[in-house]
């Protein structure tokens, strides 16, 4: 019993010390550890790091053309979202201006416009925006609620003054303010809304990616990795924890950086605790290696895992919920992001770091990441066991047997 | 693998067709993934917006008032009421917790406090970090808000002796939008249209620097080049024609699945557009063999394509436009053809307009298909003389 012990802890150590010598030798793998996780979040939070969408060009068609149209064009203008570009004379020449991309919305105001309002009645201009980002539209349309809202109350302010000078006595101005808070990220920006997801998401990513390269070399190249058929089979649940160790000892510096320097650079929302975060973000990664452990019963080649895997970044993007909510997706699809770690480690990175969550408020996902580990782990153990290593032991016996043939 | 002993454009056709029927690795990367993600992303967004967002109310006065707005307010279709909190901390766990997206709170004597003219403030807490949804809520609490307002003013005037019409006083001036060619606001339409095209381009990358790559590997790439005579052109040529047929078969039926089938906004010329993907997929196999040119090594072309294929969903502004971004970034987005490819969809397919607008965008793409002979000469040196670098 000691003695069995004893060995497993001596296959454990030097499992240890062999995966680090394939793994720093490794090009490919090294690549996946470095620069995925150190270059990718920096790229990707470069793109989206102006945060918020200004002045998208309109075009204004006034058949008014009165003080009060022409106020409301100059408010427009002055809102961040929004820059008139200037006037066209009808909405076919605007329209055209829209076709050649020179403008994203046509401010179209009727005849009229002004006398409307003067005699009380509701005054209507129209919007046309073009719906190619939805970003875009956003702008436009908070910008005319504002417009439309601050013009309505000046207006309201001023016929209760004429009309009625004693309901100004009863209620000067606004009877019932409306406030609006945005929680989390509370610019309303969209690095900060994407980028704690994807960032988890590469993490992910970078584990799976690296784990299914080094299977795939496995398979290639059995002697060069170690698999020696004249010998008797190692330990491989000894051999498994060694490379894991030594995977989640590589990745603590990438994983430091990318849940805590990069946000801490691009000024995204850091309301958790680091050390909670690291905490929740554990059970993920082996989660992840079990995965990647699957994954290598079907990586044949080294170059194959780019094929085979790097295309699931996107459905994993969008089954984590980030873009469309989990609550509305079917019933199926909700079952399938349930099995993906990364569903789990965004959403619970997202509440911890954005919107400050404790370990114990995010405890259902930090639960169900250490079942998806536990469940993906032991299927990994099962297919490298009987799926795996019997294919890569034939496959060194078959090259070993090459071998010596061309030296006979 | 048997080959074919003979040569010419012919035997080196069947040789690739071989080579992609033999391995089903091919058949996961021109067939499984891309089809895949073409049912996975239409049928995850198919209700089109995510209504009925989880949300609460934190109603501290519990008057006949309040009790009218929580009604308006659960009366939305945007919006589902799930949780009935007391206090702004509960409804803040909550929130942290994930069970909402947002919650509106009413102030202690709230009804007291309008009729007796002190102004009460209604707030409402929206979790920015979910956008879709939160932005939906956002609409919702202040249309409600603003109905209440509404009720208010037209109360406050009444007592005064004023006969009030509430829309003409609340919005003297109304801004209507009218969202051209998507009045749905279907957030598959605007999504899906510019997704599913990136998938393929990524895939077409991959399996273009794959197949070429495979070549050098296994060093088969010298007999290739015996068998186009030593005519790099004619070796391209015959290796990457029968992906070129596939990808066209895909991109087409990726395009019925889309507009026929899904019944995506389409409002112009279905000629201009299937040329379009029809040239999109050469582009992008041209993309790819120059990859492949400037890095004839199997890993780091695919590395390389792998790495241009992911960024391309976010650098070719499909939700933050290139104007937005840094200049020094933005301008990445026009290297990538599926940046015309989106560009012509927006006028084609969801703007209908002609196509003298688009006319540069369908140039750009002969770009990108002449890209590759300025690395020919790489090629064919890496091909004479191949080495395999993992």
């Amino acid at each position: 019993m000691w003695k069995n012990l004893r060995s497993q802890f001596k296959a454990l150590y030097e499992g240890y010390v062999e995966e680090f010598r394939y793994v720093l030798h490794d090009g490919g793998i090294v690549l996946f550890f470095c620069f995925l996780p150190l270059a990718y979040p920096i790229i990707y939070s470069l793109i989206y790091n102006p945060e918020v969408v200004r002045d998208v060009r309109m075009v204004v068609v006034d058949h008014d053309r009165t003080p009060k149209s022409r106020e409301l064009v100059r408010n427009l203008d002055a809102c961040q979202e929004v820059w008139i570009t200037g006037y066209a004379a009808d909405l076919g020449e605007a329209r055209r201006a829209m076709d050649s991309h020179d403008c994203y919305g046509i401010l179209e105001i009727p005849e009229g416009f002004q006398r409307k309002i003067g005699r009380g009645e509701q005054s209507p201009a129209v919007m046309y925006c073009d719906m190619s980002l939805l970003l875009r539209y956003r702008g436009f349309l908070v910008a005319a609620t504002n417009v439309a809202q601050e013009m309505g109350s000046e207006i309201l302010a001023s016929k209760i003054d004429e009309t009625l000078p004693i309901a100004a006595t009863i209620s000067t101005g606004d009877p019932l303010p409306i406030d609006n808070i945005s929680l989390g990220n509370i610019e309303n920006g969209f690095d900060s809304f994407i980028m704690p997801g994807v960032i988890v998401l590469i993490l992910h990513q970078c584990i799976i990616l690296a784990s299914g390269m080094a299977g795939g070399g496995r398979r290639e190249h059995p002697l060069r990795m170690g698999v020696d058929p004249r010998k008797p089979e190692c330990h491989l649940g000894a051999r498994m924890i060694a490379e894991m160790l030594c995977y989640i000892t590589i990745l603590i510096p990438p994983t430091l950086f990318l849940l805590h320097y990069v946000p801490l650079m691009f000024a995204f929302p850091m309301a958790g605790n680091i050390l909670e975060i690291f905490t929740f973000i554990m059970p993920m990664m082996l989660a992840c290696l079990g995965l990647g452990f699957c994954f290598q019963g079907i990586v044949w080649e080294r170059e194959s895992v780019f094929l085979l895997w790097v295309v699931t970044s996107v459905a994993f993007l969008f089954l984590s919920g980030l873009t469309w909510p989990r609550y509305a997706m079917s019933p199926f699809w909700h079952f399938v992001s349930g099995l993906v770690p990364a569903t789990w480690g965004v959403e619970g990175f997202i509440k911890m770091n954005t919107n400050g969550s404790t370990l114990s408020q995010v405890s259902p996902e930090y639960i169900r990441l250490w079942i998806l580990a536990a469940v993906y782990l032991a299927a990994g153990y099962c297919v490298r066991r009987w799926w795996v290593m019997p294919a890569v032991r034939q496959r060194a016996s078959a090259i070993l047997r090459q071998q010596s043939q061309s030296e006979g | 693998m048997k080959e074919i002993p003979r040569k010419g454009f012919k035997a080196l056709f069947v040789r690739s067709v071989l080579q992609i029927v033999r391995r089903p690795l091919y058949w996961v990367g021109f067939f499984l993934l891309p089809l895949f993600f073409f049912l996975f992303l239409t049928n995850l967004m198919q209700q089109g917006l995510p209504s009925q967002v989880p949300a609460a109310i934190v109603d501290k006065d519990g008057t006949s008032l309040s009790r009218q707005i929580t009604q308006n307010l659960s009366s939305m279709q945007m919006v589902d009421l799930t949780e009935a909190c007391d206090s702004y901390t509960q409804a803040r766990q909550d929130m942290q917790a994930g069970k909402i997206f947002g919650f509106f709170l009413i102030p202690e004597n709230f009804q007291a406090d309008l009729l007796a003219g002190r102004k009460p403030v209604i707030t409402f807490y929206t979790n920015m970090t979910y956008y879709v949804p939160a932005s939906l809520l956002f609409k919702t609490f202040k249309a409600t808000a603003l109905y209440a307002k509404a009720g208010v003013a037209v109360s406050v005037l009444e007592t005064a002796g004023v006969d009030a019409d509430a829309s003409s006083l609340m919005m003297p001036v109304n801004i209507s939008a009218r969202p051209l060619g998507n009045p749905w606001l279907n957030y598959a339409v605007y999504l899906c249209n510019s997704f599913v095209p990136c998938v393929l381009q990524l895939m077409i990358f991959l399996v273009t620097c794959f197949s070429l790559g495979q070549e050098i590997k296994y060093g088969s790439s010298r007999r290739l080049l015996d068998m186009a005579d030593g005519s790099i052109v004619k070796a391209l040529a015959a290796k990457l024609l029968p992906q070129t047929i596939i990808w066209i078969v895909i991109v087409i039926f990726m395009e019925s699945w889309l507009f026929r089938w899904n019944h995506y906004p389409m409002h112009g010329s279905w000629w201009w557009l299937t040329l379009s993907e029809v040239m999109f997929v050469l582009a992008s196999q041209g993309m790819g063999v120059f990859f492949f040119g400037l890095l004839p090594n199997l890993r780091l072309s695919l590395s390389v394509s792998a790495l241009i294929g992911i960024l391309s969903f976010s650098i070719a502004a499909f939700s933050f436009p290139a104007e937005s971004m840094y200049p020094a970034v933005g301008i990445f987005s026009w290297i990538l053809p599926i940046r015309y490819n989106f560009l012509i969809y927006i006028d084609q397919a969801l703007n209908g307009i002609p196509v003298y607008y688009s006319r540069i965008w369908f140039a750009a793409y002969i770009v990108f298909m002449l890209l590759p002979f300025t690395m020919l000469w790489n090629i064919k040196r890496a091909m004479k003389r191949p080495v395999y670098a993992p």
